[in-house]
């Protein structure tokens, strides 16, 4: 694909950069702070988490960064009053979902979701929580899924399919009672396409997928390793 | 300038956001100063008097809170939720996930530490649990949130000296602030 250069406007600044890539990924090379949940670089952005929505002038509806190409002279802006209104809102939301409860949880301290909870400035939360009964998959040998810490980013299933090729993970129903789940619904130690790598666990950004190895708050994920492997794997030898 | 009044409060919580209280050490000489504390979990046991700033630690887990935190927000120019138990319920509202019928027989009747079958407390005096238990602000309106499992004693600190000092806290930078 042959590559045309642009130039577009990100905050008030002036960038030229190339067609074909994400307003997320300009903004990145660019030092602009766009808060994301569901992007992991390398693998494909799906726009699920909706928290880093921008303003593109000429468009009435706020677009998701990671899913949105850039085009020649767009005015996009990233950080107003609307925006973080609504990145408050959205964190909220995971909040009140699921039962994320960080004093007692296995990613405290280390966990995405908390560190936005502090970039939103949340200090508390406006909506009813809804408490849902979640299950908890202990059934594999190495490793816990967590239904209640789960935020549905989709990382696991897409690192899963992408990167390790098992596609073991998939997601189930709709709403509040959406799942992430190992093959057809069945105990993930039970699983017969899983190759226990472990990919999804540093993928997850809470501490929804865990290693049974580690204790309560010494969760430590990392899932830039991810990244550095897609690339490793471009590389020809 | 007259000195506020101060209480604190625990209902539905462990006591840990009183013990982080306490940990701001010799600066209490700083809010004594400026406040008289009229009522805390360890002063006698008088109703809640009229207060500038109540700090609540805490849920509302039963008939008992529910009751309190009713008359503690009448009582109070300023309420401040102290703690996550009091701000998202936290391992009090844990139980929110079941049945409370479940929750009481598992913890009385078939827990494992029981040596012969046990049975549920049932006395006239002990306070009657809620369905479910609730944030503060899902009950009364709350002026000021302070986060933390617990939350730090210079979180606790920054906000009572704001406040007493006619000034509005601002909890929302992340090195002041803290989720479990």
């Amino acid at each position: 694909m042959s590559m045309t250069k642009l130039t577009l406007q990100i905050d008030g600044r002036s960038i030229e950069t190339e067609s074909g890539r994400t307003i997320l990924e300009v903004c990145k090379e660019n030092d602009i702070t766009i808060l994301t949940m569901c992007h992991l670089k390398g693998i494909t952005d799906v726009g699920a988490c909706r928290l880093c929505l921008v303003e593109i002038e000429g468009v009435s509806k706020l677009m998701s960064a990671c899913t949105t190409k850039v085009a020649d002279k767009m005015i996009i802006r990233t950080s107003t009053e609307k925006i973080k209104r609504y990145q408050r809102i959205t964190t909220e939301l995971f909040a009140a979902e699921r039962n994320h409860v960080c004093s007692v949880c296995i990613a405290n301290g280390h966990c995405e979701l908390q560190k936005l909870a502090y970039d939103v400035k949340m200090d508390h939360i406006r909506y009813p929580y809804l408490f849902p009964q979640c299950e908890v998959d202990t059934s594999h040998p190495l490793y816990v899924l967590d239904h209640n810490r789960c935020i549905v980013c989709t990382r696991c299933v897409r690192v899963c399919a992408e990167v390790e090729g098992a596609y073991n993970w998939d997601v189930m129903n709709r709403g509040t009672n959406v799942r992430i789940i190992s093959d057809f619904n069945t105990p993930w130690g039970e699983s017969i396409t899983c190759s226990d790598c472990g990919k999804c666990v540093e993928a997850c950004p809470t501490g929804a997928l865990w290693p049974k190895a580690v204790v309560q708050g010494q969760l430590n994920k990392a899932p830039e390793f991810i990244s550095d492997l897609i690339e490793k794997r471009k590389m020809k030898l | 300038m007259s000195k506020k009044k101060l209480a604190t409060v625990w209902l539905g919580g462990c006591s840990g956001c009183h013990m982080s209280l306490l940990d701001i050490d010799e600066r209490i000489l700083e809010v004594a100063q400026l406040a008289d504390i009229v009522k805390c979990p360890i002063v006698d046991g008088k109703e809640f008097p009229e207060v500038d700033i109540a700090l609540v630690e805490g849920a509302i887990t039963s008939d008992e809170h529910l009751k309190e935190i009713l008359h503690i927000r009448k009582q109070s120019k300023i309420l401040i939720s102290l703690g996550d138990c009091a701000i998202m319920t936290n391992v009090t509202g844990m139980r929110n996930y079941f049945n409370l019928k479940d929750v009481i027989e598992t913890s009385y009747v078939g827990s494992v530490s029981n040596d012969d079958a046990g049975e549920v407390p049932n006395h006239w005096a002990l306070l009657k649990l809620n369905d479910k238990v609730y944030p503060l602000q899902e009950i009364v309106e709350v002026d000021y949130f302070i986060p933390g499992c617990p939350p730090s004693a210079d979180a606790i600190f920054y906000v009572l000296s704001e406040l007493l000092n006619d000034r509005i806290p601002d909890l929302s930078e992340a090195k002041k602030m803290k989720h479990g």
